[in-house]
């Protein structure tokens, strides 16, 4: 568990390291992210270390998250005059998309690509 | 005793209070998903919510304050968005043969996603703000409060359209997989883990171990890319705004 915290966050300080660097315009995590995706295809030594905390984190992701989200309901004062706007595009936004990606998987994953069987395809 | 009173009161504006209403919170909602099942209605994200919205206002802990007191519990998003390199990870091996398609699928699909929401909100009228705050909505919560920092947008709004995408899509996914025909789990997985991140993912495992892992690659792949690409592209998209 220790090993895994601090592996995250000694690539998310690399991440801040390299954003600091270069000024590129992305969030630190997230470049922390790619380099510890790239440590793990090189399997670079102890990075499966991380296994343990990153399971933990990503499980409790939600508890990490909500008191975010409280602030719609909190501060709702500042978004009532586009609830509209938020629910149609937040609501039928999501529905759109689900429609036009599945159909877009539909053809992608067609053809050539068509699952080969096994027992979980029906 | 009117003074130990205070005393007593002033604890409400303490860390330790903020999190522990946050903790308990939590641990509430997970009892009562537990008991439905996991329905995606009441997924934590909503009912933990519920308990804290009602506490606050009623102990006078305004907004800004609570986040105040719950720093510690938000730090750790940074290790947590570092942490999803790992799935990912895990996942490439398992699609190696489809790697092509799908990697093409995801910038497709991260585009579709964002564009579909920034557009409709766009058109009815919504400020810069608010327009930002929802481009990252079909990413994984973790990335989107990030990358809405780049958009210009508010870090709860974008959470709470990040968590509402994922319920609606996880609710919508049966009748529309069915609607268009879908039958190839891979497509089910694929489409859930990119529209609806991580809800989405734990509805796709209910079709199976390959969905799921279908729906976690695409999470991972869509909050990368999205979030490699909206930094660079929002200045452009602002200025129509």
């Amino acid at each position: 568990m220790i090993d895994g915290l601090l592996i995250l966050l000694f690539f998310q300080f690399l991440g801040e390291v390299v954003i600091r660097l270069t000024g590129i315009p992305l969030p630190a995590p997230v470049v922390g992210m790619v380099l510890l995706l790239i440590a793990l295809l090189l399997e670079a030594p102890f990075t499966q270390r991380v296994a343990p905390a990153a399971g933990a984190l990503i499980k409790h992701i939600s508890l990490l998250i909500f008191p975010l989200g409280v602030g719609i309901v909190l501060q709702w004062h500042r978004y009532e005059d586009y609830a509209l706007a938020l629910g149609v595009a937040v609501v039928l936004g999501t529905l759109l998309s689900l429609v036009v990606v599945t159909l877009m998987l539909k053809k992608l994953l067609g053809g050539k690509y068509q699952e080969t069987g096994g027992k979980d395809a029906r | 005793m009117l003074d130990n009173l205070d005393d007593l009161a002033s604890l409400v504006h303490t860390p330790l209070f903020g999190i522990l209403l946050t903790l308990a919170s939590y641990r509430f909602a997970l009892w009562v998903y537990g008991r439905s099942n996991s329905l995606p209605l009441f997924h934590p994200f909503l009912v933990a919510s519920i308990p804290v919205i009602i506490v606050l206002p009623l102990v006078g802990v305004n907004y800004e304050e609570y986040r105040e007191q719950t720093s510690l519990i938000s730090f750790l998003l940074g290790p947590a968005t570092v942490a999803l390199a790992w799935p990912l990870y895990r996942q490439l091996h398992t699609v190696r043969t489809v790697l092509t398609p799908i990697l093409i699928a995801t910038v497709i699909g991260a585009v579709i996603a964002a564009a579909i929401a920034v557009g409709l909100a766009w058109w009815l009228g919504a400020p810069p703000e608010v327009v930002g705050s929802l481009a990252p909505k079909s990413i994984t919560t973790p990335i989107a409060v990030e990358v809405v920092k780049s958009t210009g947008g508010y870090v709860s709004l974008a959470a709470g359209a990040v968590a509402i995408t994922g319920i609606v899509g996880a609710l919508a996914a049966g009748p529309i997989f069915r609607l268009l025909k879908v039958t190839d789990h891979r497509i089910k997985g694929f489409a859930l883990g990119l529209v609806a991140h991580a809800i989405g993912t734990a509805r796709a495992f209910e079709y199976g171990e390959k969905a799921g892992a279908f729906a976690g690659l695409a999470l991972g792949l869509c909050g990368l890319v999205t979030a490699m690409a909206l930094p660079w592209i929002w200045p452009w998209v602002a200025q129509y705004l």
